[in-house]
């Protein structure tokens, strides 16, 4: 095939190319006056001779406009005098004769424009515009000639005039020299005169903004930056822009934003634009719309659409060369703020919360409905596990399109929004799947985790629904728990930063999870509020089930307690800022979520020794370093002290802490070295905290008396160590070891030694109260060893300085003089054998020294008033709980109501979830319904789910049949009594046990794994009149380490959800070989190192019976209650004065404690049989409580 | 202390935040060293590491800030 041969060739047409345009450079010359001037712009056929006059014209406006007085010499400035006087005199010379809106100024110019039009001359349609855009800035610097530049404008209005500029506007995309003059011109026209002429403007706007948003498209083209002395139709577009957004009047800007094709232009270029023409579209938008508060919220909204907004927010990666303007990113992100934060401008819509846009946090639910179903009674509750509705989605898209692990800024302007639109944070992390947490050393994963922690820290919504009160319904669990711990923040993820090999990554993650737990404690605290329990709402129990679940979701979220532990073993010693952070994580669990956290068997003991040990040596190097150029820092010694007050409160916490055992790594024990600690910390630390532990333990061990007998406790040893080791150190560094074993010696035998005292005094004063410091026994005991130990003779010197003032402050402190005599002269006696001589200073009576003594115990009382915060020392002050209060702390809601829909709902779960996710639990607790139906369906659906767990692959399905087909066994002989084929309801003991029982058997690691397993292995049923375990965790030994306060725990929660009816009432008061169940459970409270949660267990079992007709009558008349009531709020009030709240780690503080005792008292003598009660007691219990 | 009088709460704020620093970049100098050398370390990154680290302030109350800071008054 031959080569097609172009058709153009052969007629000798040359090529079918576009004719270049050649531009002539116009001509022009220099005008000397005014008349030289009209004749030159008078109006000429000759298109030549007419350019040649309006290029002459623009030279001589640019020479005006160009001139600047500050810098001129004075001769310039005569030369512009005199050429202003030429346009002057040339314009008033032109000015028609009348004024009004149809006359026209520069009539010459206006009719060679209309010509250009008529014969299509662009060079001439280029220069009118261009002059009289000059001309226009030029008069609008001048007050005098403001007429007629207003004139002119006007002029532009009139009909032939919007023809021509419209046809200009709309010229062809190559037309840029057309464009843009056209731009500029009406510019100054907008903004002449303060915007006078913007509202008719407005009106011509079909003319006066033809092709707008097209021209806003005509960018910059080449590979050099564009000029600012030639700017794009694009940047004259949007200037013209912006200057009519800051002259019109609110109404037409709304209109004028209306324009979807100009306001998604203005944008669309942004990221080419030049850096000032950024500034001012920034700066205009957020001048004349957003913070115009006149302009309509409708009309931002406009302007303020996702796809501007993502515009903006691409600045944030603007490359700027030019320094001496402000950053655009910067810019850009202060615009971003304002418009995305302040509900003003438009975009933020106001949203309810933790409660998406599909959910009524108010609906009416028919409360028969809630009380069988629960929670599953909303209907929206679990609905938005994978996509939430907002209201925000215009900021819900623009989010998407951040980058906070890689800008600081763009971090700050999420949690910005966060923090006004709290129902975008669940909605973010449910789209934004593709960024994980899994831990990596790089920066973009600090960026990450650096924006996660400024998420979780944000506050939760104010009542969650961000209005004035709390709604009737709780919000959805997911919601809450996507606050508290956001979806890319796993399980697994956190675990992996725990255990990563990288410590930064681990601090990272820990201090990320500090806050979380923070904020649940926080979120669990609202689920609890009073005010769900009002006269307006009653839903008390569904917030509480809310609550639980919470709790529950956030335990499968977080990571083990066991990393947690771990993490905080590999931290290297010195590592405080670090350690300090761990420490806190461990105590925030053991405060906030006690059930996981002693899940744990997690011996605090090691770390606290090796905590004190730290600081024993931090001290020992500032001591030797003090002359130094100071390498030490006091501030990591505060530090380390914060490290030790965690691990304190968690020892306070743990019920196996050991305090007098030394270890191999401590030559002291954890007590005497947290004393040591005290006593010899340097002036300015704060240690109040060291001195509650202190406080709290020497009276919980009895190294002290007792406080209720107006005892200092341990203030008298405190006082006399600090006084010697300020005026004696040496010999106070020998006595440590001493007083140790002393200690030790005490709380291993502290009977033994109170013996002993009292065989010490005179015989005759029997009557006398004989209080004296146990200490001061052991220390005759052991005096004989010291003397003859191989160093005896620095410590019996030691000694010789201690034990008078201790003597002496002890007689003050009102310990009986008689039997501290006759100590005294025993240890003269020891001291005579050990040193020959006797007791340094006995000649000078330790007890002169009682009035300074006295003095010194005021002050250590105030100090004592002062720390605790003026607490009421006795007691007496602190009043019962009312009714609600009481039901508030000891009222838990009945575990084992039903749930009906139980029977249908395990049939479609797997194995794992019957187990792992109550579906069992639900079931077994249907035993226990008041409807012989479905007591009976319940029983036939058990056995069908023994039966599906035993062909399961399930890992412990052995025992989970096992227990199931034992408990269907017990139901079916319980029933044999009965009429045939009803199930007889069993004891809530029975059912409860079981169900507390599959929560342990999925647990193999659980302390009572042994003794259920074994339980359950002894029969095919179980007897109904006996409480299953209650003796096993009672009388015997825990088997399994230090667990028993734990597996009391567990016996106690049990015992409280099997207390519902009178039936179970008698199985409590029944009597057995060991005594009723309700006499070992108050002796078993009545154990003074029992932790206050587990005594309030009591307590709420104690509430639960007066809940029972005829409970409270027998816990008076047959347990004795009251005066059992009444030793334990003796008990508190005696150490009421050390332990405060928080310092021993108390979960409830003493005066709760005292003030639910009261409460409690108030409430059985309420709900008893008075007229027996009194028969009974001959009035005495009347004269107790009233 | 040197001056008797009390540091402002910004003043200890300040203070607190530049021991933290000064603390945090001793303990894992290792680890920083290695994310300097990670591939997407660029020139804003030093800002954003900066800030990471100095968050962990707020897990401190002012009492417990303003008794660290006090406890370093001391020595001078």
């Amino acid at each position: 095939m031959g080569k097609r041969q172009l058709r153009g060739a052969e007629n000798g047409d040359g090529p079918r190319k576009r004719q270049r345009v050649v531009h002539e450079a116009p001509t022009s010359e220099v005008i000397h006056t005014s008349r030289q001037l009209r004749q030159l712009l008078a109006f000429d056929p000759d298109l030549g001779r007419s350019r040649h006059g309006l290029q002459s014209f623009k030279l001589l406006l640019d020479s005006l406009l160009s001139r600047d007085d500050d810098t001129d010499s004075a001769e310039k400035r005569q030369q512009h005098e005199l050429r202003f006087t030429i346009v002057k005199e040339y314009l008033q010379s032109t000015k028609p004769t009348e004024d009004d809106e149809n006359s026209t100024y520069l009539p010459d110019i206006m009719q060679t424009w209309s010509h250009a039009g008529q014969v299509n001359n662009e060079n001439l349609l280029s220069a009118v515009p261009v002059v009289l855009a000059l001309l226009l800035k030029l008069l609008s610097q001048s007050l005098e000639l403001t007429p007629i530049g207003l004139g002119i404008c006007r002029t532009l209005l009139q009909k032939r005039q919007q023809e021509l500029i419209s046809r200009s506007l709309s010229a062809d995309k190559g037309k840029a020299f057309i464009i843009s003059p056209t731009l500029r011109m009406l510019r100054e026209a907008v903004c002449f005169d303060g915007g006078a002429i913007a509202r008719p403007m407005f009106r011509a706007r079909m003319s006066m903004l033809k092709s707008l948003a097209r021209n806003m498209g005509i960018v910059h083209i080449g590979e050099e930056p564009e000029d600012i002395k030639k700017p794009s139709p694009r940047t004259n577009a949007v200037q013209f822009f912006l200057s009519a957004l800051k002259y019109l009047h609110p109404e037409a800007k709304k209109e004028l934003l209306a324009q979807r094709d100009v306001v998604t232009a203005l944008t669309r270029d942004i990221k080419q634009d030049l850096p000032y023409l950024v500034l001012d579209l920034l700066n205009g938008l957020r001048d004349y719309v957003l913070l115009d508060s006149k302009v309509p919220r409708e009309a931002k909204s406009n302007l303020l659409s996702s796809t501007t907004l993502i515009k903006i927010s691409g600045l944030y990666y603007y490359r700027q060369a030019n320094d001496d303007l402000p950053s655009i990113p910067d810019a850009a992100h202060d615009f971003l703020m304002t418009a995305c934060a302040n509900p003003s401008c438009g975009v933020l819509r106001q949203d309810t919360g933790l409660y998406p846009r599909e959910a009524d946090p108010n609906a009416a639910i028919p409360s028969a409905d809630l009380e069988e179903l629960g929670l599953e009674a909303i209907v929206w509750m679990n609905k938005f596990k994978t996509e939430v509705p907002v209201r925000n989605f215009v900021l819900s898209n623009l989010l998407q399109n951040l980058r906070p692990w890689s800008s600081v800024k763009q971090s700050e302007l999420i949690t910005s929004i966060f923090k006004v639109a709290p129902e975008l944070i669940a909605d973010f992390f449910i789209k934004n799947k593709s960024f994980t947490f899994e831990p990596k050393l790089s920066a973009t994963w600090i960026g990450y985790a650096a924006f996660l922690f400024n998420t979780v820290a944000l506050p939760l919504p104010e009542y969650f629904c961000r209005g004035s009160g709390y709604a009737e319904l709780p919000p959805p669990t997911s919601i809450v728990m996507d606050n508290i711990l956001p979806l890319p923040l796993n399980q697994k993820a956190l675990s992996r930063c725990l255990t990563n090999k990288s410590r930064m990554i681990s601090f990272f993650a820990t201090r990320i999870l500090i806050l979380a737990v923070q904020k649940l404690d926080t979120a669990v605290k609202m689920h609890q509020d009073p005010a769900h329990s009002s006269k307006f709402h009653n839903n008390q129990a569904l917030w509480t089930e809310a609550a639980r679940r919470l709790i529950d979701e956030f335990c499968q979220r977080s990571p083990g307690i066991k990393e947690m532990i771990n993490s905080y073993r590999s931290i290297p010693e010195d590592d405080i800022l670090h350690r300090e952070a761990a420490s806190q994580l461990l105590r925030l669990y053991y405060e906030v979520i006690p059930q996981v956290a002693l899940m744990a068997k997690f011996d605090v003991a090691p770390l606290l020794e090796t905590a004190l040990r730290r600081l024993s040596k931090q001290k020992q190097q500032k001591e030797t370093r003090s002359e130094e150029v100071g390498e030490d820092d006091p501030r990591d010694f505060a530090l380390s002290l914060k490290e030790l007050e965690n691990l304190l409160a968690i020892a306070g916490y743990s019920p196996g802490m050991r305090w007098f055992t030394a270890t191999e790594q401590l030559t002291l024990s954890p007590f005497l070295t947290l004393l040591k600690v005290y006593v010899e910390a340097p002036h300015g630390v704060s240690l109040a905290p060291v001195r509650q532990v202190l406080d709290f333990v020497a009276v919980e061990q009895q190294v002290v008396p007792a406080k209720d007998k107006g005892h200092p406790g341990i203030s008298v040893l405190l006082e006399t160590l600090k006084e010697l080791m300020a005026s004696s150190p040496s010999s106070l560094a020998v006595l440590w070891p001493f007083l140790d074993k002393c200690l030790t010696r005490c709380t291993t035998a502290p009977v033994k030694y109170l013996e002993m005292l009292q065989d010490l005094g005179p015989k005759d004063a029997e009557d006398e109260v004989r209080t004296v410091n146990p200490l001061v026994a052991a220390i005759i005991e052991q005096l004989p060893f010291a003397a003859k130990a191989a160093d005896s003779k620095s410590t019996l010197d030691g000694l010789g300085r201690f034990l008078p003032k201790f003597l002496g402050y002890s007689a003050a402190a009102g310990e009986s003089k008689p039997l501290l005599e006759a100590a005294l002269a025993v240890m003269s006696d020891s001291f005579a054998k050990g040193l020959g001589k006797s007791l340094a200073v006995p000649k000078k009576h330790p007890f002169k020294q009682a009035g300074v003594g006295k003095s010194i115990q005021a002050k250590q009382d105030r100090n004592n008033t002062a720390a605790n915060g003026d607490k009421p020392e006795s007691g007496d002050d602190i009043a019962a709980l009312d009714s609600e209060q009481l039901e508030r702390v000891l009222d838990v809601p009945d575990n084992l109501a039903t749930d009906n829909s139980a029977l249908v709902k395990w049939q479609s779960k797997s194995v794992d979830e019957l187990v792992d996710e109550g579906y069992a639990i639900s079931l077994i607790s249907l035993l226990a319904s008041e409807h012989a139906s479905i007591r009976k369906e319940a029983l036939v659906n058990i056995l069908k789910m023994a039966s599906k767990v035993q062909q399961s692959e399930y890992e412990e399905k052995e025992q989970i049949w096992l227990l199931l087909s034992e408990l269907a066994e017990t139901a079916r002989v319980a029933a044999a009594s009965q009429a045939i084929n009803a199930v007889a309801p069993l004891p809530s003991t029975i059912v409860a046990f079981a169900c507390h029982a599959v929560n342990v058997l999925r647990d193999p690691t659980h302390s009572l794994y042994p003794k259920i397993n074994s339980f359950l292995t002894r029969g095919p049923f179980w007897s109904v009149d006996r409480v299953p375990l209650a003796d096993e965790v009672l009388t015997e030994e825990p088997a399994v380490g230090d667990s028993y306060y734990s597996q009391l725990n567990w016996l106690l929660a049990y015992l409280l959800d099997g207390l519902r009816t009178s039936k179970d009432l008698e199985l409590f008061h029944k009597k057995r070989a060991k005594g009723p169940l309700f006499e070992r459970l108050l002796a078993v409270a009545g154990n003074p190192y029992m932790r206050t949660p587990l005594r309030m267990q009591v307590l709420r079992i104690l509430y639960r019976a007066s809940k029972i007709e005829g409970g409270s009558t027998t816990l008076v008349t047959r347990f004795g209650v009251v005066s059992w009531l009444e030793e334990l709020l003796k008990m508190k009030k005696s150490m009421s004065a050390t332990q405060s709240q928080g310092g021993a780690g108390t979960v409830v503080s003493s005066e709760d404690e005292v003030a639910a005792y009261k409460g409690l008292l108030k409430r059985i003598w309420e709900t008893c049989d008075k007229g027996r009660v009194e028969g009974w007691s001959k009035g005495g219990v009347e004269s107790v409580i009233v | 202390m040197s001056d008797s009088k009390q540091m402002s709460q910004q003043e200890v704020s300040a203070e607190f935040t530049s021991y933290y620093l000064q603390r945090a970049t001793k303990e894992f100098a290792e680890d920083l060293d290695k994310v300097r050398t990670a591939d997407d370390f660029k020139n804003d990154a030093i800002h954003l590491l900066v800030n990471a680290l100095q968050q962990g302030t707020a897990l401190f109350s002012p009492e417990e800030q303003r008794r660290i800071v006090e406890s370093g008054a001391e020595r001078k």
